[in-house]
């Protein structure tokens, strides 16, 4: 979930009022938005002033902005939504000055391009550092990582039109990349250069590489990675800029040049359509200029949104409420059709047409009811078993614990000395400590022993829970199971109690038990039984071998059980 | 001095103590006190109140502690200790008195002979023969055979005359086997008695010596004035230390309790420690929740802790290209890596959703869906798993719940763990709506949490539209998020068979945990200390 940092005066002034910060926080909750930190009385100049928001809704990256929260919150205030002339829409394109050439060599690395042309005010510091936090936000978020959608943005005085974008093989060009101090090759970027070592991965797969030239040839940048030092740096005061979009997604590179074009034309700049020549099909066609309303209309009837929402709403309610969020809408007979606002495409449902009117009523109108419908309540058998077999083994004097299921495998394999043959091994662990699931609560047991030798003795533990190991006959090819275990550490812990304790625990559950002779490296030999129910071995018990005491460094005489529980419920 | 409350306190050997020696005449005479007439040690104790040594000393110590006895003195002594190979000497007598009467009986002989007749070691017999023969009782002739002196025994057995070293050491060793514990006091031999006791006992490696000797120390003690008070108000009181102490099964039997009075004891003693077996403090929070949402009218379900892409992403709609479906944002398995096969007709159908949207009035997120990686194994990393597994067997009516245990791919410090608990749960029902989930929301907050106020905020969660964030007032922890809910997005339902709308919810319940508790850090959950655990208390919460 992105967090993000506004101007304070840029803010208010694109919002069109100040708001206090217990107003806003509440204003926010209506964009799922939540004031992370605003020190109303901070220090310093006022125009530095900010305040840090957390955007919780991934599908609405229009908000990641100073301009796009001012806008959201604007239109709720106001009812009234902004229009985007200079959009494009499918067979009605806009009149453009400029325009890319796409070349066919880019159509298997980075296939997509949008982009639009900005002029008349000067760019300023707070909308400079929107731009460039927009630009993160939407390209990490969105984008994910830059893989599907990366920006750049240009001076536009130098640049000779059309730009051309193409694949090139990675050492046949050179230029300054920015924050660099002499020409490299892409190869050298991906090297040397920070951001080449970053997000070199999403080209390095490819034979050719992506490239944004102009039509002499000087480069503007290598997507996704860096722009060049000349015509890539964008200084305070520019009057004219080139912003483009490349990326793997059509849909996701034009909805963010949208959303870019509608922050520009918010902050006061002229955006100037840019027409994009591909040489070959896309979902918008051939020619495609930017930015471009793809968005398709969704449909509702009242209905839907009453029974949902739990209020009668007429034809005209919903139509009302929606507006409140940025949409245009239209009714017929008892069904209201929405367009999208140029900015969003969060409508995939007529279930999303329903939360806009929720949000778009607010929270308040809508009062809690309690449920009509009766059912029963009921535990799990398992859950059950569970808490009558805990109950008896804290009546022999055991303490329960509760552990974490993953562990290290020094302590789940190598201590117990099993080898790791049913053990649940981790591929990308996170540290050594979660390297595999427990496949059985002993490990645990004997590690509270190992670091409780000051606990008074004598030591009875106990823990329920769930183990999970490989098993070729699931369809998962592993199995999980709830089991209980116990361990018994003092001074004459031995093979008898171990089997006292679950003579009486399955006296109480009722079961009927028998043992048999087993040989399990955890347990001394001929001091080890397996328990046995309705033919099954469901179980162990027996005193713990001291080659794994030493290995947990454990100086006091152990002896163990562990039984399936599920196994008890057949 | 309280002297009503401090004779509540005073143990019978103590009683007897102060009854015997606690009296005024004996306080006022000084004389008494220098001749050792009151001054009291253990020996003194044993011998006139029948104490044992260890009695005798806990009731010095205890009355010292009360003020009722002070120090008065103490004396080093040295005590020998009769040896096993000692005791084995006073039955057949020690080797040198047994060559002696070797040689009156056979006459002069060979040393070797001397050991081999006797069963003695020649090393011994050597040593023997050489104190000995410095003492003039022995010497050797030409034939190297050992004599008896002739006149050395004449002299041993003269009345009147010096009694010889080895006569003495019979005598001590007859002596220690006759006192008890073999003790005899250094202070009870007389002079010869001293030199020859010097050539038997050693203080280190006695094994091979007839007596060990030890340093003791003899303490002295004398009663104070606050003693002889205690003592008359035990007087006054009617207390001999004769009063009955534990309840026994003979005593009830006897019926001896009716014949005499029951001591009373120091109720103001703290009571010893016990460890009992108990239930852990964080599973019963748990399980008390449990209890809650089943008299709710919620069903637990549960589910395996390995999942697939399939149910714990793909059936909840999060189109596989999603940044939180990353490698490093979930647990993988290292072996086995895939599922064999996901289950039919809902892969087709949750497939073809994503895709175009199947049957779900949805537009679907249009891609093509990976049939492979949806096969991929991981660990459970949300709980909202079990309420989509939950769906296709779901009754209508139906409320279900589950207390998931869930995994991240998190760094774990105070507030993340990376394998922890996720409450969550789903209503079906034909006319629920968003008004009947912020019912159950308020139920939950009140019921669960104990709440007194609630607020509902717009949330976003990729499966559900539309989405609710309750947060509540915490009597304790004040403002804070307590879940997120939603109802079931059609691409979610649809595909697993479902034609009413579904509320699902998840509820945060780690924060109460940690305060019902006392503990602030979410690692002490799972605290794997035993004594820690055995003494964490839960709170009402």
């Amino acid at each position: 979930m992105p967090k993000i940092e506004v101007n304070e005066s840029l803010f208010f002034s694109l919002l069109g009022r100040r708001f206090s910060a217990r107003e806003l926080e509440s204003r926010l909750e209506g964009a799922k938005a939540e004031l992370d930190e605003w020190l109303e009385d901070q220090v310093g100049p006022v125009d530095e002033r900010t305040i840090k928001i957390e955007l919780n809704d991934t599908n609405r990256p229009d908000l990641w902005s100073t301009a796009g929260l001012a806008r959201a919150l604007r239109v709720r205030e106001t009812g009234t939504r902004p229009e985007y002339p200079f959009f494009s829409r499918e067979g009605a394109p806009a009149a453009s000055k400029r325009k890319v050439v796409v070349e066919e060599s880019v159509k298997g690395v980075r296939p997509f391009l949008a982009g639009f042309f900005v002029s008349g005010r000067a760019m300023t510091d707070a909308v400079l550092k929107d731009i460039i936090q927009t630009q993160e936000k939407l390209c990490w978020n969105f984008g994910r990582k830059r893989r599907s959608v990366s920006m750049g943005i240009y001076r536009t005085a130098i640049i000779q039109w059309p730009v051309r974008y193409k694949a090139v093989a990675p050492d046949s060009v050179r230029f300054v990349p920015l924050q660099g101090d002499r020409p490299m090759t892409l190869t050298e970027i991906l090297k040397e250069h920070p951001k080449g070592r970053e997000y070199g991965f999403i080209n390095e797969p490819h034979a050719l590489h992506p490239l944004l030239t102009d039509a002499k040839g000087a480069i503007l940048s290598y997507p996704p990675i860096i722009n060049s030092n000349d015509l890539g740096a964008v200084k305070v005061g520019d009057t004219e800029l080139f912003v483009e979009l490349t990326g793997t997604d059509l849909v996701s590179v034009t909805l963010s040049a949208s959303i870019v074009a509608c922050d520009f034309a918010d902050s006061g700049f002229a955006v100037e359509p840019v027409k994009v020549e591909y040489p070959y099909d896309t979902a918008f066609g051939r020619e495609v200029t930017f930015p471009y309303y793809f968005q398709t209309p969704v449909s509702v009837e009242a209905a839907k949104v009453s029974k949902l929402l739990g209020k009668p709403f007429s034809v005209q309610a919903v139509r009302d409420a929606v507006r409140l969020m940025g949409c245009a809408t239209e009714s017929h007979g008892q069904y209201v059709t929405v367009y999208p606002p140029e900015y969003r495409n969060d409508f995939l449902h007529a279930v999303d047409i329903v939360e806009d009117v929720m949000m778009g009523k607010g929270m308040a109108f809508f009062e809690p009811e309690r449920p009509r419908d009766f059912t029963i309540g009921r535990l799990t058998p398992v859950e059950l078993i569970s808490r009558r077999a805990k109950a008896i083994l804290a009546g022999l004097g055991g303490q329960e614990m509760i552990y974490g299921y993953l562990g290290s495998g020094k302590d789940l394999v190598e201590r117990m000395g099993t080898g790791d043959g049913e053990a649940i091994r981790i591929s990308n662990p996170m540290a050594e400590s979660f390297e595999y699931v427990r496949p059985s609560i002993l490990p645990n047991l004997l590690g509270s022993e190992s670091v409780s030798s000051r606990a008074p003795y004598p030591h009875r533990i106990f823990e329920a829970g769930k183990v999970a190991f490989r098993n070729p006959l699931e369809n998962y090819g592993v199995s999980t199971r709830a089991r209980i275990a116990f361990l018994l550490a003092h001074g004459s812990a031995d093979y008898n109690e171990a089997a006292s304790q679950v003579a009486t625990l399955m006296f109480f559950l009722g079961k009927d038990y028998s043992i048999a002779e087993t040989e399990d490296p955890r347990f001394i030999p001929g001091r080890q039984a397996r328990v046995i129910y309705k033919g099954d071995p469901i179980g162990i018990f027996g005193e713990i071998h001291p080659r794994v005491l030493e290995a947990w460094s454990i100086a006091m005489p152990c002896s163990a059980a562990e039984i399936d529980l599920e196994s008890l419920l057949v | 001095m309280d002297a009503r409350s401090l004779v509540k306190s005073l143990h019978p050997l103590e009683v007897k103590v102060l009854l015997r020696y606690g009296t005024p005449d004996a306080m006022a005479s000084g004389d008494a006190i220098a001749s050792g007439g009151d001054r009291l040690d253990s020996a003194r104790l044993e011998s006139e109140l029948g104490y044992k040594e260890g009695h005798s000393n806990q009731a010095f110590s205890w009355l010292s502690a009360k003020g009722l006895a002070a120090e008065d003195g103490r004396e080093a002594r040295t005590v020998y200790e009769l040896t096993p190979l000692g005791r084995e000497f006073a039955e057949k007598g020690a080797p040198e008195e047994r060559i002696l009467r070797y040689l009156s009986e056979k006459g002069p002989s060979r040393l070797p002979d001397i050991a081999a007749g006797l069963g003695l070691e020649q090393k011994d017999v050597g040593s023997a023969f050489g104190t000995l023969s410095k003492e003039g009782a022995l010497s050797m002739d030409g034939d190297k055979r050992a004599v008896l002196s002739t006149e050395w025994f004449e002299k041993a057995h003269a009345a009147g005359g010096a009694k010889p070293r080895v006569a003495i050491v019979r005598e001590l060793l007859a002596k220690a086997v006759a006192s008890e514990g073999g003790l005899l006091e250094e202070s009870a031999l007389d002079g010869p008695e001293k030199a020859a006791m010097a050539g038997i006992a050693r203080k280190r490696g006695a094994g091979d010596a007839a007596f060990r000797a030890a340093e003791r120390e003899r303490v002295w003690y004398r009663l104070t004035a606050d003693a002889v008070l205690a003592a008359e108000e035990l007087r006054s009181q009617g207390v001999t230390g004769e009063e009955l102490g534990a309840v026994t099964p003979e005593l009830l039997q006897s019926g001896a309790w009716k014949e005499s009075t029951f001591r009373p004891y120091n109720i103001n003693a703290p009571a010893a420690r016990l460890m009992p077996g108990r239930r852990n403090a964080y599973v019963e929070f748990l399980e008390g929740v449990k209890d809650k949402l089943v008299s709710l009218g919620f069903e637990e379900f549960d589910g395996g802790l390995v999942e697939t892409e399939f149910w714990n992403s793909d059936a909840l709609f999060m189109p596989q290209f999603h940044s939180a479906r990353d490698i490093h944002d979930v647990y993988h398995l290292a072996e086995p890596t895939k599922a064999k096969s996901i289950e039919e007709p809902y892969l087709s159908q949750v497939a073809a959703t994503h895709e175009n949207g199947g049957a779900s009035g949805s537009r679907g997120w249009n891609y093509s869906f990976d049939r492979e990686f949806t096969k991929r194994l991981i660990l459970r990393s949300q709980g909202t798993v079990l309420s989509a597994r939950q769906l296709p067997k779901a009754k209508v009516p139906g409320k279900y719940f589950g207390i998931a245990r869930c995994f991240r791919y998190d760094k774990v410090d105070a507030t993340h763990l990376s394998d922890f608990y996720q409450t969550e749960g789903i209503v079906l029902g034909e006319d629920v709506n968003l008004r009947t989930l912020l019912g159950f929301l308020e139920m939950f907050a009140v019921e669960v949490a104990g709440a007194k106020e609630v607020k509902y905020v717009p949330g976003y969660f990729p499966f559900t539209e539309p989405s609710v964030e309750v947060h509540i007032k915490h009597p304790v922890l004040g403002w804070f998020e307590l879940g997120g809910s939603g109802i079931f997005r059609p691409e979610v339902t649809e595909p697993l068979g479902i034609k009413v709308p579904v509320l699902a919810w998840g509820i945060g319940i780690d924060r109460m945990a940690l305060m019902a508790l006392g503990l602030n850090d979410l690692r002490d959950l799972f605290s794997p200390d035993i004594e820690s655990v055995r003494l964490r208390r839960a709170k009402n919460i």
